[in-house]
């Protein structure tokens, strides 16, 4: 016994030191994320049971912060159908989209390079240039759009930001417009992983394009779809700068999302309790989405 | 060996000695720390704070300059915080409001015991809460009809008088409606703020943002306004907001013949008109009292308030005190003044500067201090612990009728009920 202890002693103090140089190797961002992210993360559990101006009154309250926002605040349900109607807005639009992009720049194309920088472009300017851009195109009365819609005959086009009704849409296009380049470059690594063998192997099988898309592009992309997906998904439901920079989550409340709500209640109402219930609320829902597309991912995705 | 340990010692004797050099000056000398917006394109500022560090040496000013666009909610944050903020300049009372109620900001009243607030008339009253002073008024600004003197010559038309009704307002904004495309004129300009609306009634006291009884007295001033949008004798809201439209421009350009805007205007008009360089041509310029239905003319203004305050964990409350004595004083009124902003001191020296821009500028009317100096200054949105909160609301109802989301009335209905849920009173 001992002298197996006295032999195994310097390879478990190796294997110490080993750990600990791996472990100071994640420190900086571990800590970074520890204090940063994660604590904030648990405090805003423990502040949505208060009611808290950031000042020196704090009141401990329960869940009278979750009864008002799901039977007393007048904005919330209006504000989590804007979120989910701005989510189901963008991700299938912006995934397929992308993925057409990647595709056609998949091909022997000329000027591929140049158009590949074109379309991605959008995701490299910085959103308050591309938001003025997108709105001045899409005004109302002088916008290049609407003059178009009008000497194509369409006498009373829509009104886009100027109106409850098209001001969801006109953000939805303008976030597809800003983000569909970077994941047409996400998908377009992935198709570039596609072994060549395979499509071969479909012609020789006289597989037409459509079906080569079908079973073997799609099925071999899954991955980077769910990986799309989820990024998509997260990203929409936690945006609220797009709004911040176009309508301001008008008019009325017609493009109020529910992290523009989270940011209004904290910063501009100074209700840091009830805010955190809100992000709680949206931790949850997100968390809950992620779940079922995890669930989802065994069952959808081929990993080779 | 030797030598380098020499060369230590006396590498750190004379570091020793610099500092003991420094420290008696240092120990004199008081820096107080201001946190401000837009302090690097502001000139009046600089030449204040000048002016403040000739009148009191040994005081130091240490500038914090923060974004414009979103100062309102940094500074909250900021103080939340606790930052060490000596002098702290607000926007608006709503944000005084949520720092007073956050124990943020500290009582005046000792410090300020024995000065003479009269040439303030009265306006230091609306930075009290149960009777304790926690800032001094800097700068007030109340909204007035701005017109194009040239404009109406051109269409032989009277220039808007004051205490003309609203309904002459917009028969006035009909009539001056000419042009078709590049060269249209609009009658007036409706900028998309809400006060571009509710100041209306707010000059004749029928409507004030903190209670909800009030807010359908604004039914005749929308319905109006959203008249002229329909007839095209006003920019439509959606495209004004869509482009992130200035109303600056709209008046330089001369797109419009009038437009109701706030007393700061001016000093953007002697600054800017006319600008070759801008392509702003030159042309002359009035302005007349808020129009209402009650014959009031400029005994009442109606607009906000700057106020400028200590902060709760200031180092040196005294200097800092020193500092808004200052700047809101005699002296600080008129340097402010003679740019064309309005201060809140209020001394004939103030009235006499505004008197007489014309003589160095031009386009400029005569007798600019009866419009600044009406002895009813009606607070725009009075101090609310909830006032962020219940503006807000009342930003989202502007747009929802404005773009015709809503109508008015069930517009008016629907946001009353959402600011009472924000905090404001039911009324009687």
């Amino acid at each position: 016994m001992t002298s197996i202890q006295k032999t195994r002693r310097p390879g478990a103090r190796m294997h110490l030191k080993r750990e600990i140089t791996a472990y100071l190797f994640i420190a900086p961002n571990f800590i970074g994320y520890m204090v940063l992210t994660f604590v904030p993360i648990i405090l805003s559990f423990v502040y949505s049971t208060f009611d808290w101006n950031l000042g020196v009154y704090k009141a401990y309250t329960g869940i009278a912060n979750y009864r008002y926002m799901f039977f007393e605040d007048l904005d919330f349900w209006k504000v989590v159908w804007n979120t989910f109607y701005y989510t189901i807005g963008t991700v299938p639009v912006c995934l397929i989209l992308s993925l057409l992009l990647a595709m056609l720049m998949n091909q022997q194309l000329k000027g591929k390079t140049f158009f590949r920088s074109v379309f991605f472009f959008p995701y490299v300017a910085s959103l308050v240039a591309v938001a003025v851009v997108w709105m001045a195109l899409f005004n109302p009365d002088k916008g290049p759009v609407n003059e178009i819609l009008m000497s194509l005959g369409i006498s009373d086009p829509p009104r886009w930001a100027g109106s409850a009704e098209w001001a969801m849409p006109t953000i939805i296009g303008l976030t597809i417009w800003k983000q569909a380049g970077y994941y047409m470059v996400v998908y377009l690594a992935a198709l570039q992983g596609v072994p060549t063998e395979l499509y071969e192997a479909a012609r020789m099988d006289g597989a037409n394009a459509f079906q080569r898309f079908a079973h073997v592009t799609w099925p071999m992309v899954t991955p980077t779809t769910f990986f799309v997906t989820m990024m998509l998904i997260i990203g929409t439901f936690k945006s609220y700068d797009i709004m911040y920079v176009t309508t301001q989550g008008g008019p009325g409340v017609a493009t109020k999302v529910l992290a523009y709500h989270i940011y209004n209640n904290a910063f501009v109402y100074n209700k840091y309790g009830y805010a955190s219930a809100l992000s709680v609320f949206l931790f949850a829902v997100v968390l809950v989405i992620t779940l079922i597309q995890f669930r989802g991912e065994k069952r959808f995705t081929n990993y080779l | 060996m030797k030598l380098t340990r020499k060369l230590a010692l006396v590498l750190t004797v004379a570091l020793l000695a610099t500092m003991f050099a420094f420290a008696p000056a240092m120990a004199e000398d008081v820096t107080i720390r201001v946190a401000l917006w837009d302090y690097s394109n502001t000139e009046y500022y600089k030449t204040m704070i000048n002016g403040f560090k000739e009148a009191n040496p040994g005081i130091d000013v240490e500038i914090i300059e923060f974004s414009a666009a979103e100062y309102s909610d940094t500074i909250v944050v900021k103080m939340a915080a606790k930052e060490d903020y000596d002098v702290i300049f607000m926007k608006g009372l709503p944000e005084m409001a949520a720092l007073i109620n956050q124990g943020n900001l500290m009582p005046l009243d000792e410090l300020a015991e024995g000065y003479d607030f009269t040439p303030y008339g009265g306006t230091e009253k609306s930075l009290t809460v149960d009777g304790v002073l926690y800032g001094m008024p800097f700068r007030k600004d109340n909204n007035l009809i701005f017109y194009n003197k040239d404009l109406f010559d051109k269409a032989g038309v009277d220039y808007p008088t004051d205490g003309m009704t609203f309904d002459e307002y917009l028969d006035l904004a009909r009539e001056m409606t000419s042009g078709e495309g590049a060269s249209k004129v609009y009658g007036t300009h409706v900028h998309t703020w809400a006060s571009n609306v509710y100041q209306y009634a707010r000059f004749s006291e029928e409507y004030v943002y903190n209670d909800a009884s009030t807010w359908k007295n604004l039914i005749p001033y929308y319905e109006g306004i959203l008249a002229l949008q329909e007839e095209g004798c006003v920019q439509d809201f959606g495209a004004l907001k869509s482009g992130n439209i200035h109303y600056s421009g709209v008046f330089y350009k001369q797109e419009a013949a009038m437009m109701q805007i706030g007393t700061w205007y001016i000093n953007m008009l002697l600054e800017n008109v006319p600008n070759e360089d801008n392509g702003i041509a030159s042309f002359n310029w009035g302005v007349c009292s808020m129009p209402n239905n009650y014959g009031i003319t400029t005994e009442n203004v109606v607009g906000g308030i700057t106020p400028v305050s200590v902060g709760a964990y200031a180092k040196h409350p005294e200097e800092a005190w020193k500092f808004l004595a200052y700047i809101t004083g005699a002296e600080g009124a008129q340097i402010l003044a003679k740019t064309g902003i309005v201060p809140a001191w209020a001394g004939q020296e103030v009235l006499d500067i505004f008197d007489h821009f014309r003589d160095d500028h031009p386009n400029a009317p005569e007798g600019l201090s009866k419009y600044i100096s009406g002895s009813n200054f009606i607070i725009e949105q009075p101090m609310d612990a909830n006032g962020k909160a219940i503006a807000a609301v009342g930003d989202e109802m502007h747009s929802a009728i404005m773009t015709g989301a809503m109508g008015i009335e069930e517009a008016i209905a629907e946001y009353s009920a959402k600011a009472i849920a924000a905090g404001a009173s039911e009324g009687e």
